[in-house]
């Protein structure tokens, strides 16, 4: 666990630690499941492996994201940037050139200029001379000089750029113009005449002697006075005196000396007092032969406007533009920084290198680093991206190739005023790329992580519910381990149960105890049948849970069972003043095939819920049959059944149709039943959820009437289980109807097999007075329709009327005792019997027994004064549970001998009125036969009601306690045979010992099961006639036996004794019987046979039976070991007891302590088997002295199955077929041996 | 009385050859030991509770082997009872297939035990035949005011 639990942390902390936001909760829930529980272990752990590939999809997703955003921002800011540059750059290329271009040419044409102007001046020159050559006098000379100052004037003055024009004659005379931009003044230089002599100068002309005339002979005229005019500039004219200046102070004088081969030379000069750079052009004058230079022309132009255009052109951009000559010295510059150095020697021109300016120094020293001197060969540079300090620039040069002097121009313009812009907007437009990216990149995220949380949210949920799902299963697992435990417990619960209750039956059996012990181990008993009941209860319930409840399918008698519920539950309701119905229509199938332990559960809940909730009034059971073509005719329903069928009819329309198919398909009924009270009713909301477990419908209920609020759920599952329905319906009157319907399987041969009752022709009248009056109601309309009149009576006064109304009517009409005639005036007939022949009309009168008044001996006068229409009616007496046996002494002895227990219902009904019919046709005859016959038609009656008797016996209940209440309604048929069999015991028979014993049986069936047998008082009983003594010693003799199953007053147990103290004389009785025939050896013993197969269990029993002893048969280990459990009462009735024959009696009365002398145990047989049977009865006899001696009966005859049954606990072995003799002997010495 | 005498003669007859022909046993002669004035149809009254105990078992037998899978506890625990039943009656035939069943059964032998099925039901149609032909012939006698021979 914590090995596992690390390895989860470590995971998560390995992997998710970039997503700490997540890790968090994974962490907590993850510990939260492990702690609880170990198994959410594994959902869990998946869940963190989803979780990391939702990580590793998010992380992805992302990426790929911030990919594509950044390639499209850095594709978007590449293709606007470089196609933008590239066409400004070609733009800026052209504008450089441009720009560089333009001062070169204006270079170019000041150079131009500069030149024509001095071969102008120099042709003006050669023409004046040739016209004043060979001056030979001072005045010509003077004139030659004056037209020259006159010609160069005028070519001075036209031209205003020029610096200045200098003419140099050869000997040394000197004529300037010279023009001060700055100042703006013009001057006239010339040197004075007086010292250049002409010849000296005129006789060197030869080339040779060209030496001669040079700067030396100027310079040795260094002595010279030169004058310096100053000039109007317009006209021309002196404005002032000539003032002496020294030679070369103010301008340079081109000699000679420039001169040197002839031609044309040029250079660039400095003057003081200029600060730019001069341009100086010298030329000679030639002589007219062409063989001397007579003079030299010098035009000096200054650079000065050349800066001038360069700063205007480059003003607009903040560029600058330079020209240099080869060598590197500044010519002209667009900035105002001078070109110029002062140095020692005047000024000297500088180097670009050294300019004052900033930008231009940099930019020549960048050249000269990065060309050094090694300029490409056209000097042509052209740099984009030059960082000059801390700016960009553009540096441009441009060679331009003059003759002698040749030039680089170079501009340099700052990047940022052609790109700057662009390189701006490009940079912002970056950055908005940029940010929109950024922007996009977050949204993309968020949008990502918001998609995936709810995934990563739905794979949790996912989780969770495979983990929820998971533990429901294991919860349904349990709760299914739990059901199929409790199922396999029932065995186990019930067994200890059994036994306790068992004790206590035997404690309670116990003299010795005193008054109050007995009041507790009744109360124990109470209590520990509560127990069971609820264990059953409960028990059941689980095994429907689990799955585990089969249904029997077996052939039953519905209305029987019923019948026998009505019975046992009508007991409870009498200390409630309920009237308990049973309301079956006659369309009722007498069979059907179904598990009738479970139907007649079904009921008792309904009927037992219905009885803990009503106090008073009633609860009718009814049931209809719903097949095709009962539902057309409802005439065949019971009563009040049309109007709740009508509002059924739509209701079920469904079911009806699907059961109505159901139906033709495998003979299936559809069955409908309704309980009916009139107790406090169910609240509508509650309808539903009154079936479910442990739900009542109002919980305050629990304390006043307990139960478990288990009865309703088992009983809707049972319906479930077959096939039907259960609810509650509306009801108009206060209290409650369930309904429901089962679908039961018909036989096929007793579908149609209905009670079909013709007492129409017996013309039979009855008069109900009866208590109830929905009892009483129900019946006489059912008793209207089967053809029989009826009168109701609800009290004692009305009964009398109403006899008095009837007979007196009758006996008016003279003919014949029986005629009856009709009085119209009758209140209380609804129907008259207005038929003529009348004669054969039997009047049966049903009277409730309560009718009559018990406080004091009224009663008696009451039976007196029905006495009087004894004859002419015949009287069944409805008794109450609690009628004491005197009361029944005292009606048989008056001669009523038809007496039902309450309630009544129709085979009761029936009986009554077959023994009135068959009773009549018996008096009809019986002045004729003899008694012996009326004993067969007794005996037949007998036997039909006994088989009433045996099929109750039938009722398979669940538990022993059940059986015990089931067994109450057995009374009713026990009286009806206790009345024939009085008759029986006063009439001279040769085995009175046996009819008395068997009378004896019938009454145990009676006491056994009635609670109320203590207000019996035994003192009524013993004082009776001597004839009726037989039967009373019986009587006393059975009570012995009761007390096995119900609580058992303790007077009876006196009897006990006395009973005790009778039995060996019956018994040797009996001994000396056998004694007497040999053949009987068995006379005597009682035995117990347990035998499946009905052949051999009829043969055994006529074996038996033949040696005398009595013989109980039972069909199954089961009721064998039920046998001895319950001794008392119920076994005699059971089942295979064969009471065919009327003489051979089950005489199973007890007379020691164990109810028989031997079992004969077949060994296989269904639902138990012999050797289960045994081992089970082995079990109870422990720690008792007991032990009943079992023989096996056995086919199988092999040794080892010897074994086997003596294993078990069998005391002998037999095999089948059974050898006669060696039965016997076998028997015999058992039984011997025990005696 | 003749006819009488005749037909008691015949019933004597007929009783010995089923006797000799194995189709009874000393079981069925018990059987009528125990018949005697209390019970005076005690041999018809059992042997029609065989009659209709074994016709039960038969069909009961016919439909268990008519199973997919047949479950040969059932079949065994039905082959038990009606050997029970016929030993009982003396239906010595029955009683020596239903052995023979019992051993196919025990085997699981699906086929012998159809073929068993067969026999048994053969032999309980004639052994059925002969004694509702015995049955008859006591009829007669007694309706002819003759007594049953022992």
């Amino acid at each position: 666990m914590g090995s596992h639990l690390r390895r989860v942390f470590n995971r998560i902390s390995g992997f998710v630690s970039p997503w700490r936001r997540n890790q968090a909760p994974h962490g907590r829930r993850i510990f939260h499941r492990e702690v609880q529980q170990e198994e959410f272990q594994y959902p869990s752990n998946s869940c963190l492996s989803s979780y990391y590939s939702v990580f590793v999809a998010r992380l992805a997703i992302m990426v790929m994201l911030a990919i594509l955003i950044g390639l499209l921002t850095i594709l978007t800011w590449h293709f606007t940037r470089i196609y933008t540059t590239k066409s400004i750059n070609s733009l800026a290329y052209g504008l450089r050139y441009e720009l560089l271009q333009r001062p070169i040419l204006r270079m170019w044409n000041i150079l131009n200029s500069t030149v024509e102007i001095t071969t102008a001046q120099v042709k003006l020159s050669e023409y004046v001379i040739k016209r004043y050559s060979k001056p030979t006098t001072q005045a010509q000379q003077v004139e030659l000089y004056e037209v020259m100052r006159d010609v160069t004037w005028a070519l001075f003055a036209s031209r205003k750029a020029l610096n200045a024009i200098t003419i140099n004659y050869r000997n040394g005379f000197v004529q300037a113009f010279h023009r001060d931009h700055r100042s703006n003044n013009t001057f006239y230089i010339f040197s004075d005449l007086v010292n250049y002599s002409i010849s000296g100068s005129y006789n060197s002309n030869t080339l040779s002697s060209h030496q001669g005339w040079n700067d030396q002979s100027i310079h040795s005229n260094i002595s010279a006075i030169w004058y310096h005019v100053p000039l109007d500039p317009v006209s021309g004219e002196r404005i002032g005196k000539p003032k002496a200046i020294p030679p070369d102070d103010q301008i340079n004088i081109a000699g000679l000396s420039q001169v040197p081969d002839g031609v044309a030379s040029w250079h660039v000069a400095v003057s003081k007092y200029t600060d730019s750079p001069l341009l100086s052009a010298a030329l000679p004058v030639w002589d007219p032969s062409n063989q001397s230079i007579v003079a030299v022309v010098g035009v000096t132009t200054a650079l000065y406007s050349v800066g001038q255009l360069m700063k205007e052109l480059v003003e607009v951009h903040s560029g600058h533009i330079y020209l240099t000559s080869q060598e590197g010295y500044l010519l002209a510059t667009s900035t105002n920084a001078p070109l110029l150095t002062n140095s020692s020697t005047g000024p000297k021109l500088m180097l670009a290198i050294d300019s004052e300016d900033r930008v231009i120094r940099l930019g020549a020293e960048w050249l000269q680093r990065t060309y050094g001197y090694k300029f490409p060969p056209s000097h042509v540079v052209h740099v984009e991206n030059a960082k000059l300090g801390h700016e960009h620039y553009y540096i441009d040069s441009f060679f331009l190739n003059l003759k002698r002097l040749p030039m680089v121009g170079v501009i340099i313009i700052p990047r940022k005023y052609i790109m700057g812009k662009v390189e701006e907007r490009a940079l912002k437009t970056l950055i908005i790329l940029i940010s929109a990216s950024l922007c996009i990149l977050v949204i993309g995220c968020v949008c990502i992580l918001i998609l995936t949380n709810g995934v990563s949210k739905e794979m949790k949920l996912r989780a969770e519910l495979i983990s929820h799902l998971d533990a429901r299963r294991r919860a349904e697992a349990s709760s299914n381990y739990k059901s199929q435990f409790l199922a396999n417990m029932s065995h186990e619960l019930r067994t200890p149960m059994a036994a306790v209750i068992g004790l206590l039956d035997i404690l309670i059996c116990d003299d010795c105890l005193t008054n109050e012990q007995y009041a507790t181990v009744t109360q124990i008993r109470k209590c520990s049948t509560a127990l069971l009941r609820l264990l059953n209860n409960i028990l059941d319930i689980s095994k429907v849970e689990s799955g585990k409840l089969v249904l029997e399918d077996a052939e039953f008698d519905l209305g029987r069972e019923l019948e026998g519920l009505v019975d046992m539950f009508s007991v409870q309701c009498i200390n409630h003043n309920v009237e308990t119905v049973l309301d079956l229509s006659d369309d009722m199938p007498k069979l059907v095939r179904g598990d009738s332990a479970r139907v007649v559960q079904i009921f008792a809940n309904l009927i037992s819920n219905s009885i803990k909730f009503t106090t008073s009034g009633h609860i009718i059971l009814r049931g209809w049959c719903e097949n095709s073509n009962a539902y057309g005719n409802s005439g065949k329903f019971p009563l009040n059944q049309k109007a709740s069928r009508s509002a059924l009819k739509a209701k079920f329309k469904q079911h009806r149709n699907h059961a109505k198919r159901a139906c033709k398909k495998n003979n299936k009924m559809t069955l409908w039943f309704e309980v009916d009270d009139t107790g406090c009713g169910i609240d509508p909301s509650k309808w539903e959820s009154v079936f479910e477990s442990f739900e009542q419908a109002d919980p305050s209920t629990t304390r006043t009437h307990g139960g478990t609020g288990l009865g309703l759920c088992i009983v809707r599952t049972l319906v479930n289980k077959m096939g039907g329905e259960i609810k509650v319906v509306k009801k108009n009157s206060p209290g409650t109807i369930m309904q429901l319907y089962l679908l039961l399987n018909t036989p096929i041969e007793g579908a149609g097999q209905h009670c079909q009752l013709e007492f129409g022709e017996h013309s039979l009248v009855v008069l109900l007075a009866l208590s109830g009056s929905m009892g009483r109601l129900i019946m006489s309309q059912w008793l209207r329709k089967n053809g029989v009149f009826t009168w109701e009576a609800s009290e004692w006064n009305e009964l009398t009327q109403i006899l008095g109304q009837l007979f007196r009517a009758r006996s008016s009409v003279p003919n014949g005792g029986l005629v009856m005639q009709c009085l119209p005036s009758e209140p209380l007939k609804t129907e008259a019997p207005n038929i003529q022949d009348t004669r054969a009309s039997v009047f049966v009168i049903i009277v409730d027994i309560g009718l009559l008044d018990w406080s004091t001996d009224i009663w008696r006068e009451q039976l007196n004064f029905l006495d009087k229409y004894h004859g002419k009616a015949r009287f069944a007496w409805i008794l109450n549970h609690d009628t004491s046996n005197f009361i029944k002494m005292e009606l048989r002895r008056k001669g009523h001998l038809l007496m039902v227990n309450k309630p009544l219902y129709k085979s009761k009904v029936v009986h009554i009125l077959e023994a009135v019919i068959k009773g009549r046709d018996l008096e009809m005859q019986g002045r004729i036969l003899n008694g012996l016959k009326s004993t067969r038609i007794e005996g037949n009656l007998h036997e039909s009601l006994e088989i009433d008797s045996t099929h109750f016996e039938e009722v398979p209940s669940s538990d022993d306690s059940d059986r015990s209440e089931m067994g109450s309604h057995k009374s009713i048929n026990a009286y009806h045979i206790a009345e024939k069999q009085k008759d029986r015991i006063r009439k001279p028979c040769p085995s009175q010992y046996q009819t008395a014993n068997s009378c004896l049986v019938e009454f145990t069936q009676v006491y056994s099961t009635e609670n109320n047998l203590r207000t019996e008082d035994p003192h009524q009983i013993r004082p009776n006639s001597h004839d009726a003594g037989n039967e009373g010693h019986k009587l006393m003799c059975n009570k012995s036996t009761s007390p096995l199953t119900e609580a058992e007053c303790e007077n009876c147990r006196g009897q006990e004794q006395h009973l005790i103290s009778t039995c060996p004389k019956e018994h040797g009785n009996s001994y000396s019987g056998k004694t007497v025939n040999g053949q009987k050896s068995l006379e005597g013993l009682r035995i117990l046979l347990a035998e499946d197969t009905p052949v051999l269990q009829r043969v055994a029993t006529i074996m038996l039976e033949k040696m005398g002893a009595t013989v109980i048969a039972v069909g199954d280990g089961l009721q064998a070991v039920d046998a001895l459990k319950c001794m008392p009462g119920a076994e005699e009735s059971r089942g295979k007891c064969l009471l065919q024959d009327g003489r051979t009696r089950c005489q199973t009365q007890i007379h020691d302590s164990l109810p028989y002398d031997l079992i004969l145990m077949d060994c296989q047989m269904p639902k138990m088997d012999g050797y289960e049977a045994t081992k089970t009865i082995r079990k109870s006899e422990e720690g008792t002295s007991l032990h009943i001696p079992i023989v096996a009966l056995t086919a199988h005859a092999m040794s080892s199955d010897e074994a086997k049954c003596l294993e078990v606990g069998m005391d002998a072995y037999l095999t089948k077929p059974i050898d006669y003799r060696l039965m016997v002997s076998t028997i015999l010495s058992l039984t011997k041996r025990m005696a | 009385m003749d006819g009488v005498v005749q037909l008691q003669r015949q019933l004597l007859d007929y009783t010995t050859q089923l006797f000799q022909e194995g189709f009874l046993n000393d079981q069925f002669t018990q059987l009528q030991q125990l018949q005697d004035e209390t019970n005076p149809d005690f041999v018809v009254e059992v042997v029609s509770l065989f009659f209709e105990d074994s016709e039960r078992l038969l069909n009961e037998l016919a439909n268990t082997l008519d199973q997919q899978s047949i479950d040969f506890r059932k079949v065994d625990s039905h082959v038990h009872q009606l050997k029970g039943s016929s030993s009982s009656i003396g239906a010595q035939r029955v009683q020596n297939v239903c052995i023979a069943f019992r051993n196919f059964c025990d085997a699981q032998n699906t086929e012998g035990c159809l073929k068993c099925l067969q026999q048994v039901k053969n032999e309980y149609a004639l052994v059925k035949n002969k004694l509702e032909t015995l049955f008859q012939l006591e009829q007669q006698i007694l309706a002819a005011g003759g007594s049953i021979p022992m």
